[in-house]
Parts: structure tokens; sequence; C-alpha cells
């Protein structure tokens, strides 16, 4: 028996077949090499040097146009040093935080909400789903529209029912400002939330839910010891998908204020534009949003290992 | 092989041959044109017909791409990268600078001197933007000017005459608002908008706080002036609340439709609005009034920021084509049909058209005088790619809203900007 496990995969009888269709080792691995030639050239040109290439303009002095001169950090103490970066990252910070926080709370309540069947559910949910579909230039330009000083439903509603007197400057004014690039994104995201949470939660068994019942668990209780244990790892990668997005958010925050009012919603993504393609700046432009990266990889490598952790036991 | 088969083969190679050596047609000769979609289609589609006419009458296919000033330099960024400017390309008036800084224009000072044969001089207020080092590098196509518009009937209610100074402006602004006519008439937007940044180099020139030298040469801004300049367009927002916080956020067209509504006063912007009221027939049409910008302590320093200019890029192949097409559009009838066309937008930089009765009305003479008083960016010194970047980062902007917005000091704002514009001077020199 040991003899036969030791014995050389090589001359290990394989499949039966004409003899010209047979392959040594040598030839199944150089085959494997070739079938995932393709993928690893995509992977390598779309995503692998691009990435490599953003990391090298940001050790540089790069401006559009003229070659690339290697500066090591510079780039990154700059910017550090920069009173105006410091202000776009703390954005960034409360830009993403903020939009998170809101859009796992209202996915929630969505899902739990959703969660029975009950008449008109089905339709209720493809209607929520609309501000996922609609493209994020016209929910920014339409939010725009909501929120403007004179003719935004928002104060034209609030006023009308006595609640305000003037309009309120929520584009101009610096915490209400972000204010509404938050609700803008929240609006935009939650139903990705919700729809991920609500499909998690119909996985969960309904004899857990029985079992709770019958020992007297109120329905709080059995949301928070059933349901939330069930689906933590779908909250914790949904969580960071959408941590990652947002980080990168650029077309909402753009198109409602460019960063404004002064710098009050300039973020990573907006600032880097205004770096890179207003000021030619690439190099300066690159470190900017490099600066997100170390976040990002904190989290994916805090979700994986989670996730891991979590496997046996499942 | 047959007698026959020779014969054929023979005659296939004659005829490649002949096909091979026969002169280029008309259709071969590709050029490709990129243009500004601005706020008047009549206006882009004169342009748009010209252009074929153009190109038909040099013999070439002429393939048309438009921007607008918002996604402009995300072209060009991308086209300067890859090498893949167009043969003809309309630039604005940072454009020539920067492109002509890193090689990439053709000069162009033999077309120029084409185009003034027909045209006239060239105003000397635009060579800043389009000549270095002696030579020409685009050939100024137009300017929108930034005018003052203003409501007379508002303006007659409260028994003003229209305003000449940034203070009339705000005191005006006061009793507007007092009378109860508009909450907020005082629509100037210090923000990342042409509307913001145009005023804003007005402003500090027309009191005397320019940054460079003749030869421009960053030598910091004059603190006192500066200051002087911020007290008083600052107390709008500040003190007075003559303006919203929400016109810091306004778009490019915001401020038209904000006047159009009837919600503001006073605002700066390209003659558009003119446009969109004559051609809606729109009722405040009666009370729309224009005049030249706000002067300062030391006169009437306009930016001439909306100056579109024809470049030809090293890039392009076909420069002869283009040369002969950028020579066919700046040809008198050409540009006189699409100046008469363009609802007074499309100001000449050239003197016999300038000088052309279409300017001859009331609007008219504004505008016109207006392009005529107007500096180039970076004045008193020509357009640098460092000039470029001071508009480009908003930085004077920055600086109004720095006191707007975060509440620092004048002061601390100028401190902040000429830092700002130092580091850029450094860092872009003039090849």
């Amino acid at each position: 028996m040991s003899k036969i496990l030791t014995q050389p995969a090589a001359t290990v009888p394989r499949a039966a077949g004409p003899a010209w269709f047979r392959v040594n080792r040598v030839q199944e691995r150089l085959l494997g090499y070739a079938l995932i030639a393709p993928i690893a050239l995509l992977i390598v040109a779309l995503i692998a040097y691009p990435f490599l290439n953003a990391i090298w303009l940001s050790l540089t002095e790069k401006m559009v146009g003229y070659p690339a001169h290697f500066v090591g950090l510079k780039n990154y103490a700059t910017l550090y040093e920069s009173p105006r970066f410091r202000i776009v990252a703390w954005n960034s910070v409360v830009y993403t935080v903020g939009s998170i926080s809101a859009k796992l709370v209202i996915g929630m309540v969505m899902a739990v909400a959703l969660q029975k069947a009950v008449r008109g559910n089905q339709l209720l949910r493809g209607f929520l789903l609309l501000p996922w579909v609609i493209p994020t230039v016209v929910i920014a330009l339409t939010w725009r529209w909501l929120l403007d000083l004179y003719r935004g439903l928002f104060n034209v509603g609030l006023h009308d029912l006595g609640i305000i007197g003037a309009g309120i400057h929520w584009l101009g004014n610096p915490d209400l400002a972000m204010l509404s690039v938050i609700m803008a994104n929240v609006w935009r995201g939650f139903p990705f939330f919700g729809v991920s949470f609500l499909a998690a939660m119909q996985t969960v068994p309904q004899d857990l839910y029985d079992a709770a019942s019958v020992d007297g668990a109120s329905a709080w209780q059995q949301f928070w010891r059933v349901s939330l244990p069930s689906i933590k790892g779908v909250v914790a990668i949904v969580t960071l998908l959408s941590t990652i997005w947002t980080l990168n958010d650029f077309n909402i925050v753009y198109i409602m204020t460019r960063g404004g009012p002064g710098a009050a919603t300039h973020i990573f993504a907006t600032y880097s534009y205004e770096l890179g393609i207003q000021s030619q700046r690439w190099g300066m432009a690159m470190a900017a949003s490099m600066y997100s990266l170390p976040v990002i990889a904190l989290l994916i490598v805090f979700v994986v290992r989670y996730l891991h952790r979590e496997e046996p036991a499942s | 092989m047959s007698k026959a088969f020779r014969w054929i083969l023979l005659s296939a190679g004659v005829l490649a041959l002949a096909l091979a050596l026969q002169p280029a047609s008309a259709a071969d000769v590709k050029v490709t044109l990129w243009r500004l979609k601005t706020y008047i289609p009549p206006a882009d589609k004169i342009l748009d017909t010209s252009i074929q006419e153009c190109g038909k009458k040099i013999g070439a296919e002429v393939t048309i791409q438009t921007y607008t000033f918002d996604d402009m330099w995300t072209r060009y960024t991308a086209a300067i990268e890859s090498k893949t400017l167009p043969d003809v390309a309309e630039l604005d008036a940072v454009g020539p600078a920067r492109l002509a800084n890193l090689g990439r224009l053709s000069d162009v000072s033999d077309l120029v001197g084409t185009v003034t044969k027909e045209l006239g001089d060239l105003a000397q207020n635009a060579e800043g933007a389009v000549k270095f080092g002696g030579k020409f590098y685009a050939v100024p196509h137009y300017a929108i000017p930034l005018i003052l518009f203003y409501r007379k009937d508002l303006l007659e209610k409260v028994g003003a005459q229209p305003p000449d100074t940034w203070e009339a402006i705000n005191e005006i602004s006061v009793k507007i608002k007092k009378a109860g006519l508009q909450d907020f008439p005082q629509g100037f937007p210090w923000n990342r908008t042409g509307d913001g940044y145009d005023p804003a180099m007005s402003l500090l020139w027309s009191y005397g706080a320019a940054w460079v030298d003749k030869s421009g040469k960053f030598i910091g801004i004059p603190k006192d002036k500066a200051v002087q300049a911020i007290k008083v367009v600052t107390p709008a927002y500040v003190t007075d609340k003559t303006a919203a916080f929400d016109y810091l956020s306004w778009s490019g067209s915001a401020n038209n439709e904000a006047f159009m509504a009837g919600k503001i006063a006073f605002t700066p912007n390209g003659p558009s609005i003119l446009f969109q009221e004559d051609s809606t027939k729109h009722p405040l049409r009666k009370d729309t009034a224009i005049k030249l910008m706000p002067k300062g302590p030391v006169g009437r320093n306009l930016a001439l920021t909306f100056v579109m200019n024809w470049g030809i890029p090293v890039d392009g192949k076909q420069q002869k084509e283009a040369r002969a097409l950028v020579a066919c559009l700046m040809s008198k009838e050409k540009f006189t049909t699409y100046m008469t066309g363009s609802f007074q937008q499309a100001v000449p930089l050239f003197k016999s058209l300038i000088n052309h009765e279409y300017w001859n009305t009331r609007d008219g003479k504004v505008i016109a005088e207006t392009v005529k008083l107007g500096r180039p960016v970076g004045w008193p010194g020509p357009t640098t790619p460092a000039a470029a970047e001071v508009v480009s980062s908003n930085v004077l902007t920055d600086m109004m809203t720095r006191v707007i917005v975060d509440k620092v000091t004048p002061e601390k704002a100028v401190e902040e900007a000429d830092k700002r514009i130092k580091e850029i001077y450094d860092r872009l020199p003039i090849k």
C-alpha cells in the first residue's frame, strides 16, 4: 500500500484516451499555465500595472507633459504637513464614517421590515432598489436641486409647512454641506445594505426563531440573538465594500459642492482631481489618493481574518 | 503559364502600381479639431458649419469633437500624456501657455500675420496669452467677457444709480435687502467656477494687489492692498448678509438661473444671460441691464479669463491643412458670420472687428469695452504655466472663502494665499 502511495505521480496511469491525447505532468503543467495566461495577462494589464504605476507616480515629481523625477516620500510628507490636506483627510473620515453608519442602520431597518412576507412586499423591495440603480450623476444633480436655497423641495416644503422662515443654506454652510453630501450618499447606498442583509436573513433557519419564540424571546431579542449573529459575515463584507466605495467616491461630492464651500467637503477623490487634472500635478495627486490605501488594506485584512475565524464554527 | 494569365498578372501589377503612386485625394486628408461647446447653441452651429465649409475648401475631412469648460482639461491632460492632441485645438486662456511651455504647440506667428492682414492688429492685451519669447503659439479666436448684470428696476425702486465700484454694490445691496425686495441680492460666488475666479482676479488687480512684475516673476501679494480688497467683498456674506452662503456652492450656470428667477440683483456673468432672456422672451429682460465690472482704487483691471485661442499642436500630422483651416475660420467673412450669430458672446480680439457696427448697441458697447479693458491671466506679466495654476488651484477664491467660511482674518488668508502662490511659481519656472 505504501509502495503505491509513494509511487511517482507521473507513472500513475492517467485517464484513458488516444495516445496523442495523453499528457505527462510537465505538459499538464504547461497546459495549466497556458489556460490561465489570458486572465493573468488581463489582471496584470488592467489591475497590477495601473496600481503599481500609481504607486510609482506618487513617489515622483510628475507634472503633466513633463518627465517624472523620483522624489521618494516627498509628496507624502508635503501633503502631511499641508493644513489643507489635513482638512481633506478629516473630511474623508467624516464623510465615510457618517455615510456608512447611516447606511448600516437604515439598511438593517429595511431588511427587518421586509423580512416578513406580506402583501406587496416584492413590489416594495423592487421600489427600494431604485436609488441603487439610478446613475450616481443623476442622484447628485437631483439632490443638488432638492437642497437648492430657492427652488429646492426641502426648503420650499419646510417653508410651506411653516417649519422654517428663510431658506436653509444646505450647500453653502460648511457643516450642512457635509451633511448634505452624506445624505445623498446614504440615499444612494442604503438599498445595497438592505438587500444584502435581507438575503442573508432569509437563509437563517426558521427553527431558530421558533425555538427562541418558545423560550420567550421578544422580537428585539430574536433580532439581537438570532438574526444579527447569523448574518454578521455578510454585514462585515457589505460594510467593507461600501467603505471602499465611499472612501473613493467622487461624483456626489464633485457635482454637489465641488469640495466647497472653501474646502469644507473636499475629500480624497475630489482633491486628487483638483491636483491631478486642474493643477496638472500627477505625482502629488497620486500621493493624495494613496493616503486612503493603508486604511482600506487594514480593513480588508481585518475582515478577511474575521471571516476565516468564523468559517470553522459555521 | 498561359498567355492570358500573364496578361492578367501584368495588368494587376500595373493597376497596383498606379494606385500606390496616385496623389492623396481630399478624402485621405483627415483633420481633427477640438472646440469648446458654449452656452450659445446657435453660435456653435454656425461655427461647425464654417468648419466643414473650410474643410471642403482646403480639401480635408474635418472631424469635430467638443468639450465644455468643466471637462476641457480632463481631455487635454490625457491627450498631452498620450501625445494625441488634435490637429487644431481650441484652447482656453491658459492653454497656450501650458502647451507652449511643454513644446507642444507650433509657432503660428505667420498665421497671426495672415489674420491681422484681414482683421487688423491683434489687441495688445490679448498678446500676453498667446505670445511667448517673441513668437505666437496660438491665434486668438474670441473672448467671452464677464460683465456685471444688474436689475435696473430694483435700483430705481431704492433710488440708486448703476454701481461703478465694489463699495457701491454693497451699499445698493443693503438698500434692496432693507426695502424687502430681495433677501440676498448680491450674487458674487467666490467659488471654483469661472464666475468666481475671474471676478477675484479683477478685484485684486483693481486694488493693486497683483503678485507678479511685468516679466511675470513672482514678487508677492501686496498684503495691505489684498486685505483691502477682501474687506470690501466679504461683508456681503459675513456682516451685511446680502449674499447667501449657498451662492458659494453655485455651479457655472446657477447664478444665471438665480438672476432669471428674480432672486438676485447683481451677478458677474458672460452675455449668455442676455441670450437666454432674449430667446425665451423672459419677463425680466426689460429690467435686465449690464455694466462694466466694478473698478477699484487703481482703476479697472478686468481679467480676460475666457479667451479662446486656436492652437496647432505639434502632435498633429496635418500641420499644413490645420493652418489653412484656422486661416479660413479667421477670414473676415467666416469670423463675421460667427461673431454676429453669437448673441454678443464672441468678442473679437482683432481691431477691425471689435469696432464693427455690430457692437454699436447699448449692451454691445459695454461688452466690447470690457474686452478692451481686459488683462490676460498673469497680468501685469504674460500668461505663464504658474499663472495658469494659480487660477486652476483656486487660490484666490479659497482666500475669500477662508474669511467667509472658516472665519480667519483677511491678513491670515492673504498670507496663506501668498505662500501657496509662491510655491506654485517656485515649482513652475518658465522654459
